[in-house]
């Protein structure tokens, strides 16, 4: 399969590899296996964000009619954000469906990517869930990503009250993950959040 | 190979020594390399073509990336519109192909050959000057032109009482009688 994509994939990587973005430590791709098709992305929560030092790694596929058609991204590390699927990691993002263009680039989406956690668009949203505690209840919003960061990507600012609630559920028996979504979507309150599980 | 060899140290280790050492080893070329690289398949461009908002793309990459979204034909690059009669293929001395370019599966658009303007002024045929006209064949046509004369452009015919008035005067009649004459010859024949 000596096409187009794989020999722009590997012109990219170089780029890549040798942009200002990846001595700063902001984004990063590595191959998953020699196929150039399958690959791993990886961006830093931007700062003044709930996402702020957190690692988020992306699963990046290449079509074969790449980079006529975009790469297929999700996110592998869970994430609380209103274009982002809490459940799947499916991203909501104009420029991965209708809004692409053959000059992007693996760069450009990864740093697109880290402008979207910056900036959501809940009037757009992947995760109706998420998009109404946004723009209903932007504190607790603010928190829940916060909590989901520090508890996935590794972010350094946690949230103690927070994670006291899901080590509560926790120790009830709960699923961790699951306590979390509960809590999380019904603004969390334990009782809300318990009967949705066990209904 | 050599990519993948890099690649795979640099973002492994993270290293920012590796990536520095790259990247100064390919410094001198890079700048102008880069430069005539397709927007696309991001290699040196062959076919060159170049859009009206400037950007360069190999003939073929940009071809089928029209013909991927023939609905909403936009600039890779910048997203102006653009379409296949709306770039301009570009012919460098050294780039000389010897197959005909229309030979190749998709065909390159021709360039745009618009002729050099022409300022000379065409020849003065002198027809109608002074605000005359002949009768042709049966009609008095020059005695209604004299008569009914828009005169446009021309000079205005001269003042009632000057010499060329009167000398005008006297070849409308002559025309005039020539013209009856006729007129008479063909009825009486």
């Amino acid at each position: 399969m000596a096409n187009i994509a794989v020999a722009r994939i590997k012109r990219e990587f170089k780029e890549v590899v040798k942009s200002e973005e990846v001595a700063k430590c902001h984004i990063k791709v590595e191959l998953v296996d020699d196929s150039f098709t399958s690959l791993r992305g990886e961006i830093l929560g931007p700062p003044d964000t709930p996402y702020e030092g957190g690692t988020f790694i992306l699963d990046i596929r290449i079509p074969e009619t790449y980079p006529f058609n975009p790469p297929k991204v999700q996110f592998l590390t869970k994430i609380w954000h209103p274009n982002i699927s809490s459940v799947t990691g499916a991203i909501c993002l104009d420029i991965l469906k209708d809004q692409w263009a053959a000059a992007m680039t693996l760069r450009t989406v990864l740093l697109s990517l880290q402008a979207l956690l910056a900036a959501p668009e809940p009037d757009d949203p992947q995760d109706a869930v998420v998009a109404r505690q946004y723009k209903e209840t932007s504190d607790i919003f603010s928190q829940t990503a916060r909590h989901w960061a520090s508890n996935y990507a590794s972010a350094p600012h946690r949230e103690p009250v927070m994670d006291d609630k899901v080590a509560q559920l926790k120790n009830m028996g709960f699923d961790e993950h699951k306590a979390r979504v509960a809590l999380s979507t019904h603004n969390w309150d334990i009782e809300q959040a318990m009967e949705n599980i066990l209904s | 190979m050599s990519a993948t060899d890099s690649t795979a140290g640099a973002s492994g280790s993270g290293g920012s020594t590796q990536g520095a050492s790259g990247s100064s080893g390919d410094a001198p070329e890079q700048p102008d390399t880069s430069t005539y690289e397709c927007n696309i398949c991001l290699d040196t461009a062959r076919d060159a073509v170049i859009s009206h908002c400037g950007h360069l793309f190999c003939w073929p990459c940009l071809h089928q990336w029209l013909e991927t979204r023939p609905n909403r034909q936009v600039c890779p690059v910048c997203k102006a519109g653009i379409s296949k009669d709306k770039v301009i293929p570009l012919y460098g001395r050294g780039s000389t192909d010897q197959k005909d370019p229309r030979d190749k599966v998709p065909p390159r658009p021709q360039g745009l050959r618009t002729e050099p303007e022409n300022n000379a002024n065409f020849p003065g045929f002198g027809f109608g000057e002074g605000g005359f006209q002949f009768g042709i064949g049966a009609f008095p046509f020059g005695f209604f032109a004299t008569t009914f004369n828009f005169n446009n452009g021309r000079p205005p015919p001269p003042g009632p009482g000057t010499q060329q008035h009167g000398e005008e005067q006297f070849l409308s009649k002559v025309f005039l009688w020539v013209a009856m004459m006729c007129v008479v010859w063909l009825l009486i024949s």
